[in-house]
């Protein structure tokens, strides 16, 4: 059994340490397995674990009363051995920029009666970073001073693009934008305002040391010239083509041609391309960006016929981006209203009959790091099913329910890749919609027997398809469409 | 179980009599022994760290009327502690959920299974720091898997394999320093006869 499994399991026995009543089970109803039972019994006798400060304060407070306290309260121990210590000009305000950029939290400052600040601390994530203005009378001169510093500060956050986006917004410069990296990162390089640069990186892989070394080899034999410049290297191409990610609505309807200029007018999107149909002005594949996130389309055919699909469009200004689909020819469903969950949200149907609920992120605990501008909806009978399907064929992992009385999920969010797919029981106000979606995978071979293994059939069988992916199509036994795909080559279409 | 009455701890009693300020070393031994006793015993932890707080206290200040006669300072602290815990049951301070001390006498765990869970305690400070923030967060602070990975910047799957890797050290270092791997095994069984003879 792998090691991610057991350590689900122990989880799960762990959480219900926590719930009064819950007995550790598996959700598929056996007991754990011997080597995790034997763990939750380790974890069922640390329940009572003291907190570290409480025994810390218990003995300052008993040293604290005795007549012969000698001794100053113990120092409570240092959390990290080195510590970065900046110089800058102008402590205060990279205090606050540090806040905005990266949600640092001050933690001690002393101000001089200058009003320069002579130390402060603040905590990134699970760090402690120290700072200073220059005094450069004692020898402490600013990066800014100086012309810059030859030491970065790396950054390892859950969402480096929402993290790079917050430091730009903040006044930081890109120095690289972010990009996924061959070590298994993906990160980019900022300069902040007061002369420092710092690496913003989210693991995206977890790799072996050989299997970086290997990498990084394979990348010295490219000489660096051509690997700037030539596409063709001898690195094998990433699973998910550029531009993607793991899922992408693909659209299946009348009029692609009349939804791309939909598209356009409504929602800013870019047409990357498109390829005809021969004779006839009807569309056989298209690929149109909206707001950072790819859409694709085609008419339908007797193969693939209509399906009026629904998706979630996120957007900064959902009344502005309503009435300009309204204009653009859209029909509303509902007009933009706060939502009880913290969104802000109106719904359209398009020239083509699917449905976009137009939205504005508030702060509900369904928004997660990472959510691409379009988030496509699943409407099913029989909700919870369909998560176990997911769960079990596509490896989804839910990561947000919200479920009423009667225990129907009425919206769930499943972490699939490095996307979300939203969805809920189909009802009266929510027809069941059956989408066709294109999901990008490490290895469709093996994704492709799983979906079949967990009752998924066969469209399209497995094949190398001319644009450079390895494909295969099947359908969902609740009427949805999945086009796997792993890329293999990059093709010059 | 042997009992851990070294000769060096008598001297550690007497300096601690002589100058108060030095009783600081009896309590880092003997702090999660007293804590694992009590949480043990009322399950609850406001109430728990009350009753340690006091525990020490008392036995600070009771200190110079220790008298050496071979009795383990340990269970003279095991002592204060359950006076303590009957101490609330008479004043009928049951607001707090004292469920496990639902009645108190057929609640007093064996000093191993004490010993157990206090060597636990003391093995969670040994940890690899990564995985002792995790283990401290999820029990001692009772935090969700998601807080933690927001606030060690990690992925939730990196924290639960970081509570998997804890628990597998501490059930490792548990068996070696026990020097029985069944020891564990032992603390589910309420073996009161067997820790009689302590």
């Amino acid at each position: 059994m792998p090691k991610s499994n057991l350590s689900e399991q122990l989880d799960r026995a762990i959480q219900a340490l926590f719930t009064p009543g819950a007995a550790p089970r598996r959700r598929d109803g056996a007991v754990p397995i011997a080597p995790v039972a034997a763990l939750a019994r380790v974890a069922s006798e640390l329940r009572g674990l003291p907190r570290a400060d409480f025994k810390a304060a218990l003995r300052a407070k008993l040293e604290g009363g005795t007549p012969m306290a000698s001794k100053p309260a113990a120092a409570p121990e240092p959390q990290q051995t080195a510590t970065a210590y900046l110089i800058v000009n102008g402590a205060a305000s990279a205090l606050e920029f540090y806040k905005k950029a990266f949600g640092a939290v001050e933690t001690m400052r002393l101000t001089g009666p200058d009003d320069k600040i002579g130390h402060a601390e603040m905590r990134i994530g699970n760090t402690t970073i120290m700072l200073a203005d220059e005094f450069p009378d004692h020898g402490a001169i600013s990066a800014k001073t100086l012309g810059g510093s030859p030491v970065m500060l790396h950054l390892h956050v859950s969402d480096v693009d929402a993290v790079a986006a917050r430091a730009i917004a903040a006044g930081a410069k890109t120095v690289r934008p972010v990009e996924d990296q061959f070590y298994g990162e993906r990160s980019g390089q900022f300069s902040d305002p007061f002369g420092y640069t710092w690496m913003i990186a989210t693991r995206k892989e977890e790799l072996t040391r050989e299997e970086v070394q290997r990498r990084f080899a394979a990348l010295q034999q490219t000489s660096p010239a051509t690997f700037a410049e030539e596409p063709k290297r001898t690195l094998p191409v990433p699973y998910i083509r550029k531009g993607f990610r793991t899922l992408t609505p693909y659209l299946l309807v009348p009029g692609a041609a009349r939804l791309i200029n939909f598209f356009k007018e409504a929602f800013g999107a870019e047409e990357i391309f498109r390829v005809p149909r021969p004779g006839g002005n009807r569309i056989m594949h298209a690929e149109v960006r909206i707001a950072g996130s790819m859409v694709e389309l085609a008419d339908a055919s007797a193969e693939f016929k209509p399906r009026a699909s629904t998706n979630i469009l996120y957007v900064p200004d959902v009344d502005a981006a309503f009435q300009r689909a309204l204009d653009a020819g859209a029909t509303s469903l509902s007009a933009p209203t706060d939502q009880p969950y913290g969104d802000r949200q109106g719904t359209v149907k398009d020239p083509s009959g699917n449905s976009w609920h137009i939205t504005t992120h508030g702060s509900g605990q369904h928004i997660v790091a990472n959510t691409p501008a379009i988030v496509p909806m699943f409407q099913v009978r029989d909700a919870g099913k369909y998560v176990e399907f997911l769960e079990q064929a596509f490896a989804a992992r839910e990561i947000f329910a919200a479920k009423d009385p009667q225990g129907i999920a009425r919206h769930v969010r499943l972490r699939m890749g490095d996307s979300i797919l939203a969805g809920g029981e189909a009802g009266e106000e929510s027809q069941s919609a059956p989408f066709l979606l294109h999901m990008y995978v490490p290895n469709t071979d093996d994704l492709y027997a799983a979906a079949v293994r967990a009752g998924a059939t066969t469209i399209r069988g497995l094949e190398d398809a001319p644009y450079g992916d390895r494909t295969a199509t099947v359908q969902d036994p609740f009427g949805n469409l999945w086009s796997l795909a792993t890329h293999i080559k990059d093709v010059k279409i | 179980m042997k009992a851990v009455q070294e000769p060096s701890e008598r001297r550690l009693i007497e300096a601690a009599q002589q100058d108060p300020s030095r009783f600081a070393a009896l309590y880092e031994i003997h702090f999660e022994r007293v804590y694992a006793y009590v949480s043990r015993r009322l399950g609850h932890r406001e109430a728990t760290e009350d009753v340690t707080s006091e525990v020490f206290h008392h036995a600070l200040a009771n200190l110079p009327r220790f008298e050496w006669r071979g009795a383990p300072f340990g269970a003279w602290l095991m002592r204060i502690a359950a006076n303590a815990i009957a101490d609330r049951w008479r004043r009928g301070a049951r607001e707090q959920s004292d469920t496990l001390a639902n009645d108190p006498a057929s609640a007093e765990p064996s000093p191993e299974e004490i010993e157990i869970r206090a060597q636990l305690f003391r093995l969670v400070q040994e940890l690899p720091i990564e995985q002792r923030k995790v283990v401290e967060m999820r029990f001692a602070e009772e935090k969700s898997i998601r807080e933690i990975a927001l606030a060690l910047g990690r992925t939730e799957g990196a924290v639960k394999q970081l509570q998997f890797r804890g628990m597998q050290s501490l059930r490792e270092e548990a068996a070696k320093v026990s020097g029985r791997s069944a020891a564990l095994k032992t603390s589910q069984k309420k073996n009161r006869s067997g820790a009689a003879n302590a």
